[in-house]
């Protein structure tokens, strides 16, 4: 009887909540060959609440309503309220995307280490930046990361580069970004863990059954993201990815390229994930002539689609390419490159306390292009504004960089950031070159491995908008590499030398002016022995 | 790196979830690039235990393994925007079991290379959570050289101590992996995850069969026990009341019978623990003649705990409310150089 209470209690509940919220789950994995033997797989698990919509600030005081998912991520969803989160975007990688040989990414944050960032609106409850470290250190708690350590000295707000994915809601309420970056950050199974238990289907069925630890991070580069966006008429979108380049020659034995699923991942699909509305997989077609099996569901010149939801099982997606009897590498890259721009950054300069931040880029382009170029820097390393120089294919052109906005760093509290537009005319090299100080730190700055040196985030490039192209087309941001500076690294065994050091010689002095003051002198008289 | 692992791998096994464990780890050994095998942690050189395993929850990592963390998080001052995954949650009736390993010396332990905590530190951090009521019981477990002199300065009630070998002995690794080019276990770490890898939650092996174990020959050093602050025998201390999340089973006269029969400030203490659990109610009206059982429990554990908590029920609830109303935490810590892990230095 009483059970039956709690039963039709139960039932009447989710039907209420039913209406409220609905909920939609679809997963998606995308495949895409390269032409250097490696295969980009991609996971994207999107979870929509439908009609929702982020938590108003002024609410942020007074107690939040009662929050009840059957698939959105409840411990990621009480995070979101409890700091009035509208757009949110944590990356995770490890490794150096390679543009030049893989092209863009699937997911734009490829940055190494980990990238937050997150709109949030402003109102009177609490202040964007405590909101902001609450955030960090929640999902640093959520996530096993130690975000917490993205601190002011690390938080910038570029909003020429980070432009919201979504939509803000309220045309009259303003919004403020913040954006920090931890590029030393590794990422490893108990970043993954959390991740899978984020989803509703966990890795045990569906297409996050592949999601294999020990296969993931042996990838040539890999990442996971966590993007959170609010999309007008739709509702609050989590979109959870994770991306891997994996190299299949390394894993074969008679060194083809060959590759399936299980030879990738270690496993194949063996079930469905019963909640998932749309689970599919997507399988970029290549230009060389492979054999896939099994067949495809549906097949278009870009790509073909595999509906995991309908096909047999156990699934498991293969490509060779039959008349191949061993890969070679391609000596060449791709031409035309696969990116509008390709971007190279350096430090150069031997010196402990002087150095110069060397960019190239180059425009493969017969159009103009403009692009927006981020340097976020930690006041780790300083920039000397008027020592920019811009060379267009060797000549000088200042007139091609214009400097949108700048916020000098302050030592031990505050990063740099220059946030910059670069003209970029068809086909050529620019040279950008800026000198850099490198400053001293305090002793206890200094990180355990302090000879090591430290990380410097990467800088960001957007191309935005491409002259003569009717349709202005949302590119994708490029990074560029992390840099590592060696700053002048104490003797750290010093202070105990001084000490040491010190002390004898305070001991040596003090004992010998004691010893002088106290002691009395008097002459003796040795009276003569008298002889035998 | 393995061993704290192992230790991680062990407690999880008997019981206690991820939210109980703060596991800390200077290293990303695990997904290093230097590590020949990614995603694993092996326990031993034939490689056929993965410790890293598919499901794992690193809670300090990194520049985060302090000497300043580890302390905040004994004795829970921490700062409020701290998660509570990152915080020891634990009250009077919490038994905790502490683990550290890495380099050592006379009374220290290093962290990270640059810092170390000394033996002081840890005895002044244990006394303040015993003032705050932060815990019923300890084991504190360390394994590095001369470790025994790091438990010398306890002086708080309920501790127990165990280190690995004594001022002025080093602690030796127990085997080497010759692919990977480290050592991969200690010696005294690995023959305790020997014998705990024989117990399951329904085991009464008790504290003192897990100290009877060490063997100074095969260990190479020889490890101490320190017992004098702890108020039980350890032949009646369980290695579950440390290393399990053991859930007891509570067999309590009819409620008639109890009225009857016991004295009134049994009842008392009685009283407050039935309403815990809101199915008692149902579950009461039986017949008076069989002792009713709260909760739903496997089959073994029950017919094994029933005998020893009628016993207890009859001299008083505290080492029983202990036990099963202890959340065991373990602060897992540390590990130094994946590269240096033989100790014949020191």
């Amino acid at each position: 009887m009483f059970s039956a209470l709690i039963y039709s209690f139960l039932f009447l509940s989710a039907h209420v909540f039913s209406i409220h919220a609905q909920e939609f789950f679809q997963e998606q994995l995308t495949l895409r060959p390269h032409r250097d033997g490696t295969v980009l797989g991609h996971f994207a698990f999107t979870t929509l609440l439908k009609s929702a919509t982020p938590r108003e600030p002024e609410t942020i005081r007074i107690e939040d309503t009662s929050q009840h998912y059957t698939l959105f991520p409840l411990a990621l969803g009480q995070v979101l309220r409890e700091y009035a989160i509208t757009e949110l975007h944590l990356s995770l990688n490890a490794g150096k995307w390679s543009y030049d040989r893989w092209g863009y990414p699937e997911e734009d944050g490829v940055g190494t280490g980990a990238e937050l960032w997150a709109w949030m609106a402003e109102g009177p409850g609490a202040s964007v930046d405590e909101r902001w470290r609450g955030l960090r250190s929640n999902l640093a708690g959520l996530f096993c990361a130690s975000l917490g350590s993205m601190d002011e000295q690390r938080t910038t707000s570029p909003s020429l580069t980070f432009l919201p994915e979504g939509d803000l809601p309220g045309p009259s309420t303003p919004y403020q970004l913040r954006h920090g970056t931890l590029p030393s950050e590794n990422v490893c199974t108990e970043n993954l863990t959390p991740f899978l238990k984020l989803l509703p289907c966990k890795s045990l069925s569906g297409i996050a059954s592949l999601l294999n630890p020990h296969r993931l991070f042996d990838a040539d580069w890999h990442g996971m993201g966590i993007h959170v966006r609010y999309v007008e008429n739709a509702g609050v979108e989590v979109r959870l990815t994770f991306q891997g380049v994996f190299d299949p020659v390394r894993y074969s034995t008679d060194g083809k390229r060959d590759w399936s699923l299980h030879s990738i991942f270690d496993r194949t699909i063996q079930k469905t994930c019963p909640v998932a509305r749309h689970s599919k997989i997507r399988l970029i077609s290549t230009t060389d002539a492979v054999d896939v099996s099994p067949a495809p569901n549906t097949f278009n010149a870009a790509f073909s689609v595999y509906d995991v939801n309908t096909v047999s099982k156990p699934l498991d997606i293969s490509m060779q390419w039959s008349n191949e009897s061993h890969f070679e590498y391609p000596l060449s890259l791709d031409s035309p490159p696969p990116t509008h721009i390709s971007v190279r950054r350096t430090l150069k300069g031997t010196e402990q306390s002087r150095g110069q931040l060397a960019i190239v880029i180059e425009n493969h382009q017969d159009k103009q292009i403009k692009a927006s170029y981020l340097e976020t820097m930690p006041w780790l390393l300083q920039f000397h504004l008027n020592s920019i120089q811009v060379k267009w294919n060797s000549a000088p052109r200042d007139d091609l960089m214009s400097i949108v906005s700048y916020i000098p760093p302050v030592p031990h509290s505050r990063p740099t950031l220059l946030q910059s537009v670069l003209t970029l005319p068809p086909n050529g090299t620019m040279d950008l070159t800026i000198d850099v100080t490198k400053p001293f730190l305090r002793y206890t700055e200094h990180p355990p491995d302090a000879q090591r040196g430290w990380d410097l985030p990467p800088a960001v490039f957007r191309p935005l908008i491409i002259a003569n192209d009717s349709n202005l087309r949302r590119l994708p941001r490029i990074y560029t590499p992390i840099l590592l500076v060696d700053l002048a690294t104490p003797d750290f065994s010093m202070p105990y030398n001084v000490i040491i050091m010190s002390c004898t010689l305070i001991a040596l002095i003090f004992g010998s002016v004691f010893n002088l003051l106290t002691r009395k002198f008097v002459l003796t008289k040795i009276p003569n022995e008298p002889p035998q | 790196m393995s061993n704290t692992l192992g230790m991680y791998r062990t407690v999880k096994r008997l019981g206690i979830p991820d939210s109980n464990i703060i596991l800390m780890l200077a290293d990303d050994t695990a997904c290093n690039p230097r590590n020949k095998f990614p995603g694993c942690v092996y326990s031993n050189a034939a490689r056929n235990l993965d410790l890293y395993g598919d499901n794992i929850e690193v809670d300090y990592r990194g520049y985060e393994v302090t000497v300043e963390n580890f302390i905040r998080v004994l004795t829970g001052r921490v700062d409020p925007s701290v998660p509570r995954s990152k915080r020891l949650l634990t009250d009077d009736r919490s038994n905790i079991f502490v683990y550290m390993t890495g380099h050592g010396g006379n009374e220290f332990l290093k962290f990270q290379d640059n810092e170390e905590i000394s033996a002081f530190d840890i005895a002044d951090a244990f006394e303040q959570m015993w003032q705050k009521r932060r815990y019923n019981e300890i084991l504190f477990m360390i394994d590095t050289c001369q470790a025994n002199g790091m438990y010398s300065k306890f002086y708080s009630p309920n501790i127990l101590a165990t280190g690995s070998s004594e001022v002025g002995q080093n602690s030796y690794s127990y085997e080497n992996d010759n692919d990977i080019g480290v050592a991969v276990i200690d010696s005294f770490t690995h023959h305790i995850l020997q014998f705990m890898e024989g117990i399951d939650k329904t085991s009464q092996k008790t504290m003192q069969d897990l100290f009877d174990v060490f063997d100074p020959v095969k260990i190479h050093s020889t490890p101490g026990v320190r017992s004098d602050l702890f108020h039980r025998p350890l032949s009646q201390t369980l290695v579950t009341d440390f290393f399990g999340g053991v859930s007891q089973a509570e067999v309590f006269l009819p409620l008639i019978d109890t009225k009857t029969s016991m004295p009134p400030n049994g009842l008392d203490s009685k009283q407050p623990r039935a309403q815990d659990d809101p199915q008692d109610d149902a579950v009461d009206d039986d017949s008076g003649v069989f002792p009713s059982i709260r909760g739903s429990y496997d089959a073994d554990l029950l017919a094994l705990s029933s005998g020893k908590i009628s016993l207890s029920s009859q001299d008083g609830m505290p080492a029983r409310g202990a036990r099963a109303w202890t959340s065991i935490a373990l602060v897992g810590a540390l590990v130094v150089w994946v590269g240096i892990r033989t100790r014949a230095k020191r």
